[in-house]
């Protein structure tokens, strides 16, 4: 696609929107990328595009994403003439020729890093049209300078202060004659002039130097205070006019002479010129061009990997022993969201967790989209049906699909249990945890320790010197982003990111992505690479005698399903050791097995005989299991062992339940079924309820679900960026919207003679306007053709809009095409289309 | 894939089948306690007493991390290998020694944990002035008290503060046609270069003759500490067998007799009994100049005793014992009074090499009669166990497996008297229970012990240190509500070795479907998780089987 310029070719750009017209449409597209806040909606035209760009809101963020460097280099501008040289600006940064009064001169090594990285920053801020013109007329966004540049009330980070002409506004032109003249300037005609003079005489370091030269020390010293910032000094009256022969402190020395200006009744300020010319030219002590090293600490890559994947493999344990926790109904939803301190206590001690760490994978489940308010009258908190589908994929999937959410997700667990700005706590599960900076750390660290060797480890002080250079934050998110490190180490270790601290290298591929789709094809490179690593899920588990099962490893899913129903799980980790008890053997026959089963199941996986004491428990449990048999319609209770019946009737403790004996072998109750069951099994009995037509009925709690749910969307902080194709469709837009409206102020005679040429007409609204006959004739045209065009269209609310559309269909009225503008097919009513205008490229 | 399973629980699952196993096994052993040795997976634990052992014993933590991963099949929690390094790490930061000038001193190689445990309320009285910065005195009566205190803060510290030599006394092995077993030595080497602590064999792995061979190196007068009266005259009899120890220069100090000679066997009994407030045989600590205590049953040491020791820390301590679990939970006291953990063998490991013999454990399911269950049901819950564990049909039943086994030499233990004397009558055979007379117990063991008589029906009077050692057959009949330990002596009864090498039996008779099951199924458990294979079986197919045979 060729470089279009319009106006001005050849000749330095005058606005910031003529300097945005001549570049290419990569580099605009580069643009949107980098500030996807310009593109809501999509600006009309480059003038449009240019006045976005420069708004303070859009600046401000735009500033907030530069590395400290390239912030350095824009504050550098901020504080120098506008436009500004690329020379001067180098000077700048590295300092003048001359011996700076105070501070030592810069390394000549920092010198070098700073040429050579500058012309990087100059190329990244020109990028996000901060910066426009070329290289011998650098000029920085208006709103630019202005948020950076030092006022009176704002503290810049150069510690510069306001310049001459800035703290002497309003000053009364004799005083001011009187700072020339004690300064040793000749008199001038006007306080214009004057101050010309003055910021003249500081701004030459030489002359400067003399000046201060010749000061009492101890007015040296204040400079000394005042000259790397803050450029203000408290004194008991600024005010004051005070000439060079009155002077009797050192700072009614500097105030006679004009080094030091009043800022107000009690404050004094250095002026930038003076200060700039104190510090041999520099507007930064320590201009940082290059990022801080972060030094690996070397492990073994493949101890790595293993921990790493040791750990993968209890994450995802961890959460599937959290969706079964909460499978028959997880706890009440508060009224303010998220789930009480109790429940989450409660949840910690079931898996056996801290609250924060249970937090952390409550969480990430309810990111990752497992868990979810069911939205029933009583809100609770259950496992979606995406869970379903989850927990039936192999462990590197699973995985692979947790790392992905907590990658992007702006829930921070870490927050769960602090309190917010009105003191309430914040709940796990509750509104409140998104910080839009958390995926960004988390991402930003995974990557640094991605470019270190594999295998490496790094210091967090390294990260977070690192991540300061990245992307310098305000003092409140910059301490969040401290915490968001830890928390970003510490989570990485226990879902197997990293292993003792390194990047494993099946994560490497989560790091590599732009779009959800390069995601999704990341994850499956992740889960790939894991897959290896873990250890093959087993279909065997050793029985021993004193009636614990040991899987020594991961176990198939269906045969740790049934043994977790037939026997208690007593220690987790790489192995799992399993007890039988006559309860759980109990809860399996419960659950409808028979005693059968149990024994061929258990032979069939161990490897080893079944332990005789074990199939005499099964056997035992189930010859007590089902004696009793309990109905549900008037609650009753047989069995055909009368002695039973009467044992039962006779024990006291069964005296609540309201027993009578219908029968030798059959019992009456009260009491309700469940209380008669409970109160028997409590009593150390096995009953089983009973049918209506007499079967034993099978109780088995329900998995409950909720409804059908998508994962919370991640919250950031600006638009979405959006996908390579949607950007290209918005430059076309916004380029032809451009194309019409500078084609508008060159040949406004084009206007009054429709053509289908390669110009479409506009009027005044910057709407294409052609007779309908040719609208429609132009676009049967590029229904053959398939070309897009641009169009003028009128909506039914009567609100006029531009539009670039390829026409697929003209029939009855309505044209049907792809609308460019929203990247989807629409249909126009051909009536309401002002004009078209065959798209400028095309034609060219 | 190698042998050893680290869980995140800190147990460690060793697959014993596995051809590194036993390589694995000694290089875990010194750190980790052995909690279970059922026939396939044996579970070692990780505790900070274990660790602390095995810093006592000169490992360092380095050599425990680098065992965990080498036989470790998944990578070891990082967090867990921080845990046991930083766990060690604390052991040895404080050390008693003595001070030329100021007698016993504390002292620290790392300050900030001196400030620390100064600060501790607990600590402020046991201690004196501070000398310099990382010393501090420590009051020579307090020796024991702070050992006890500074392990409760999780700061164990180490005794260099040495031993009396006690009053020398010419005390010898006699090994004429018998010799301490390879790893009886090793306990006392172990034992004697530790100067303090505890060694762990199982019952019938004769702990005795470490205990003559302890005083054999120590050839000082010695304090024995035992059970009771019939222990005692044990070890006096033993004693006189083994060494060069007459019988006038042992003295018994119990609750009939009051002897102090060189050698002096005294019960806990007579030491804990309380008069007036007061104990009134405690003299007998201070009654010479001891060179070495040996405490029978660590086990089973009373409190008391513990507070006794705590003063005699300037004296060489052996504990024996079978087991290092306290019901009570005062493993801690017995570290850091008595000493670590100097020597250990498990049971399976001692039965491999022939020193005692296998068991066969049966658990017996008897069946009640309809009455009996009626009867059970509508007992007072604190009469419940003791109803269905002396019931009629079990008596018939233990009537039966004695009938079964005829000719050999058979015990049946019980803890009801009644009961027991019932068994006795119908078995027509001689009752050992507490208000039997020292001098009859021991006639009557003899008479056992020669096969006179073959059928000893005792209460839990003989649960300690009584040595039959022809008994093949053990019956239980009742016990105290599923005490593993209990268990463990009970066994040990019939672990001896046989002269024929006849495996012995271990009956548990236990009444179906009632209290008395699950107390068995809990001693059971102990039974299995000890390696030793136990089968249940119902009364009616034993004895059917019998009638078949």
């Amino acid at each position: 696609m060729g470089r279009m310029t319009t106006g001005g070719q050849g000749s330095a750009p005058r606005t910031l929107a003529e300097d945005l017209r001549a570049r290419d449409d990569e580099a605009l597209v580069r643009l949107l990328r980098a500030r996807p806040d310009l593109l809501s909606p999509v600006p009309n035209d480059l003038t449009q595009l240019a006045t976005r760009a420069s708004t303070r809101t859009s600046v401000v963020r735009a500033l907030e994403h530069l590395d400290r460097f390239t912030q350095q280099v824009a504050e550098a501008l901020a504080v120098t003439a506008d436009p500004c040289p690329y020379a001067t600006l180098l000077t700048l940064l590295t300092g003048g020729p001359g011996p700076a009064a105070h501070g030592e001169p810069l390394p000549p090594e920092t010198v070098e890093a700073v040429t050579a990285a500058l012309p990087r920053a100059v190329d990244v801020l020109r990028a996000r049209a901060l910066l426009w013109g070329g290289d011998d007329r650098l000029r920085l966004v208006r709103t630019a300078r202005d948020v950076l540049a030092p006022a009176a009330t704002v503290p810049s980070a150069t510690g510069l202060g306001p310049s001459v002409s800035e703290a002497t506004a309003g000053m009364s032109p004799s005083r001011l004659q009187e700072i020339l003249a004690d300064a040793g300037l000749p008199a001038t005609h006007d306080p214009m002039s004057a101050v010309t003079a003055l910021a003249g005489l500081f701004a030459d370091g030489v002359r400067t130097a003399a000046l201060v030269g010749s000061a009492p020390d101890d007015a040296r010293a204040v400079l000394d205070r005042l000259v790397w910032g803050p450029p203000y000094g408290e004194v008991r009256d600024a005010t004051v006019p005070v000439r060079a022969a009155d002077a009797v402190t050192p700072v009614q020395w500097l105030l006679a002479r004009g080094l030091l200006l009043p800022a107000g009744q009690h404050n004094v300020l250095l002026p930038r010129e003076a200060a700039l010319s104190l510090r041999g030219g520099r507007a930064h002590r320590t201009p940082e061009p290059t990022p801080p090293a972060v030094t690996p600490v070397p492990r073994t890559e493949r101890t790595v990997d293993l921990t790493a994947a040791g750990q993968a493999l209890t994450a995802v344990g961890t959460v599937g022993e959290l969706l079964r926790e909460w499978q028959t109904g997880g706890p009440a939803v508060l009224r303010a969201g998220g789930i009480s301190v109790r429940d989450l206590k409660r949840t910690a001690t079931a898996l056996d967790l801290t609250e924060p760490q249970a937090a952390f994978w409550l969480e990430l489940a309810y990111a990752a989209g497992l868990i979810a308010t069911d939205g029933e009258v009583d809100e609770a908190y259950a496992p979606t049906p995406a869970a379903d589908l989850w927990l039936q994929q192999p462990a590197q999937e699973r995985w692979a699909a947790l790392a992905a959410a907590w990658l992007t997700a702006t829930r921070t667990p870490g927050v769960v249990g602090t309190r917010d700005a009105k003191g309430r706590a914040l709940s796990a599960l509750g509104p409140d945890l998104d910080r839009s900076l958390a995926p960004r750390v988390r991402r930003r660290t995974l990557r640094i320790l991605a470019e270190l060797p594999p295998g490496s480890a790094a210091a967090p002080d390294e990260l977070l010197a690192r991540l300061r250079w990245d992307r310098p934050l305000r003092p409140g998110a910059d301490a969040l982003r401290a915490d968001l490190l830890r928390w970003t180490l510490q989570d990485a270790e226990n879902l197997g990111l990293t292993g003792r601290g390194a990047l494993a290298a099946h994560a490497r591929p989560l790091l590599a992505w732009h779009s959800a789709a390069e995601l999704s094809a990341a994850t499956v490179a992740a889960a790939g690479l894991l897959g290896p690593l873990l250890p093959e899920p087993l279909d065997h588990v050793l029985l021993q005698a004193d009636l614990t099962a040991v899987a020594p490893g991961p176990l198939m899913a269906p045969l740790a399903e049934t043994l977790g129903v037939l026997a208690d799980i007593e220690s987790k980790g790489g192995a799992t050791v399993y007890r039988f008890t006559p309860e759980s053997v109990r809860r399996a026959l419960d659950a409808g097995r028979t005693a059968a089963e149990l024994q061929d199941f258990l032979t069939a996986h161990s490897r080893t005989p079944v332990p005789q004491p074990l199939s005499y428990l099964i056997d035992d449990v189930a010859r007590r299991h089902g004696t009793l048999r309990v109905g549900a319609a008037s609650a009753y209770l047989r069995c055909d062992d009368d002695a039973l019946l009467t044992e039962l009737l006779a024990d006291r403790r069964a005296a609540g339940l309201g027993l009578r004996r219908l029968a030798p072998t059959v019992l009456a109750a009260q009491s309700e079924p469940g209380v008669l069951l409970d109160k028997l099994r409590s009593m150390g009995l096995a009953p089983a309820a009973e049918s209506a037509d007499g079967d034993v009925l099978i109780t088995r709690a329900d998995a409950r679900r909720t409804p059908p749910r998508t994962p919370p969307a991640p919250v950031t902080d600006g638009p979405p960026v959006p996908a390579g194709p949607l950007l290209g469709a918005a430059v076309k837009a916004i380029r032809a919207g451009d194309r019409a409206s500078t084609a508008v102020r060159r040949s406004p005679a084009d206007s009054a003679a429709p053509t289908t040429g390669s110009t479409g007409a506009a009027s005044g609204d910057g709407l294409p306007r052609t007779p309908a006959a040719d609208t429609l004739a132009t676009m049967q045209a590029a229904v053959l053709s398939g070309e897009s065009l641009w169009i003028g269209y009128v909506n039914a609310e009567g609100s006029a809009s531009q539009r670039v559309i390829a026409p697929v269909r003209v029939e009855g009225g309505y044209v049907t095409a792809y609308d460019h503008t929203v990247d989807e097919m629409r249909t126009f009513a051909l009536h309401r289309v002002t004009g078209v205008s065959e798209l400028a490229e095309d034609s060219a | 894939m190698s042998c050893l399973i680290v869980q995140s629980d800190k147990t460690l699952l060793l697959e014993v089948d596995h051809e590194q196993a036993d390589a694995c096994r000694r290089a875990i052993a010194p750190f980790a306690e052995l909690e279970r040795a059922p026939e396939h997976i044996h579970t070692y634990r990780l505790t900070p007493l274990g660790l602390w052992n095995a810093r006592a014993a000169g490992h360092d933590a380095e050599q425990v991390v680098d065992a965990l991963v080498e036989y470790s099949r998944y990578p070891v929690p990082h967090a867990l290998l921080v845990d046991v390094a930083e766990t060690m790490d604390r052991y040895g930061r404080l050390r008693l020694s003595k001070h030329p000038a100021h007698g016993l001193v504390l002292t620290t190689t790392d300050r900030p944990v001196l400030e620390e445990i100064l600060r501790s309320k607990k600590i402020q009285p046991l201690v004196g002035a501070r000398i310099d910065p990382d010393t501090v005195q420590v009051h020579p009566s307090e020796r024991g008290q702070i050992k006890q205190v500074l392990l409760k803060l999780g700061w164990p510290a180490e005794d260099f503060a040495g031993y009396v030599d006690g009053e020398a006394h010419p005390i010898d092995l006699r090994e004429d046609g018998w010799a301490l077993r390879p790893y009886q030595k090793q306990a006392v080497d172990g034992f004697w270069h530790g100067g303090s602590g505890v060694v762990v064999l199982p019952c019938g792995a004769g702990k005795t003759l470490v205990g003559a061979g302890a005083m054999a190196e120590a050839k000082a007068t010695t304090l024995i500490l035992v059970t009771n009266t019939v222990s005692a005259r044990q070890w006096k009899s033993e004693l006189v067998k083994r060494t060069s120890l007459t019988e006038d220069e042992i003295g018994e100090y119990s609750g009939t007799r009051k002897e102090i000679r060189p050698v002096t066997i005294a019960t806990y009994q007579v030491l804990t009994t309380k008069r007036k407030g007061v104990y009134p045989h405690l003299e007998l600590f201070d009654s010479r100049d001891w060179g070495l205590i040996v405490y029978d049953e660590v086990h089973l040491l009373p409190a008391p005793v513990f507070k006794f020791t705590a003063d005699l820390q300037a004296r060489r301590r052996l504990g024996l014992t079978a087991t290092l679990v306290r019901e009570d939970g005062r493993e801690s006291d017995v570290f850091s009074l008595i000493g670590p953990k100097r020597f250990d063998a498990p049971w399976k490991e001692i039965e491999a090499q022939g020193y005692i013999a296998p068991a066969d454990c049966v658990e017996v399911r008897v069946n009640l009669t309809d009455s009996e269950r009626l009867a059970y049901a509508t007992a007072e819950p604190e009469e419940k166990y003791r109803y269905c564990a002396t019931t009629a049909t079990k008596r018939r039943v233990t009537e039966a497996l004695v009938a079964k086994h005829k000719g050999q030499q058979t015990l049946v233990i019980g803890q009801y008297i009644d009961q027991l004397d019932e068994l006795g009558e119908h078995l027509d055979a001689p009752v050992i229970k507490g208000e039997t007379t020292n001098a009859q117990r021991e006639k009557l063991f003899d008479a056992f012990r020669n096969g006179e008589i073959s059928v000893l029906v005792v209460s839990k009077v003989a649960n300690f240190s009584i040595d039959l050692p022809e008994a093949t057959v053990a019956i239980q009949v009742s016990g105290t509500f599923g005490s593993r330990q209990e268990e463990a002596q009970r066994l040990g009864r019939v672990l001896r070795p046989k002269a024929d090498g006849h495996e012995a039996r271990f009956y548990s008779v236990v009444a179906r479907d009632t209290i008395d099951q699950d107390f068995a199924a809990h001693r059971q458990r102990f039974l299995a998780e000890q390696g030793y294979a136990y089968r249940i079986v119902d009364a009616d197919n034993l004895l059917e089987e019998d009638e078949a045979a």
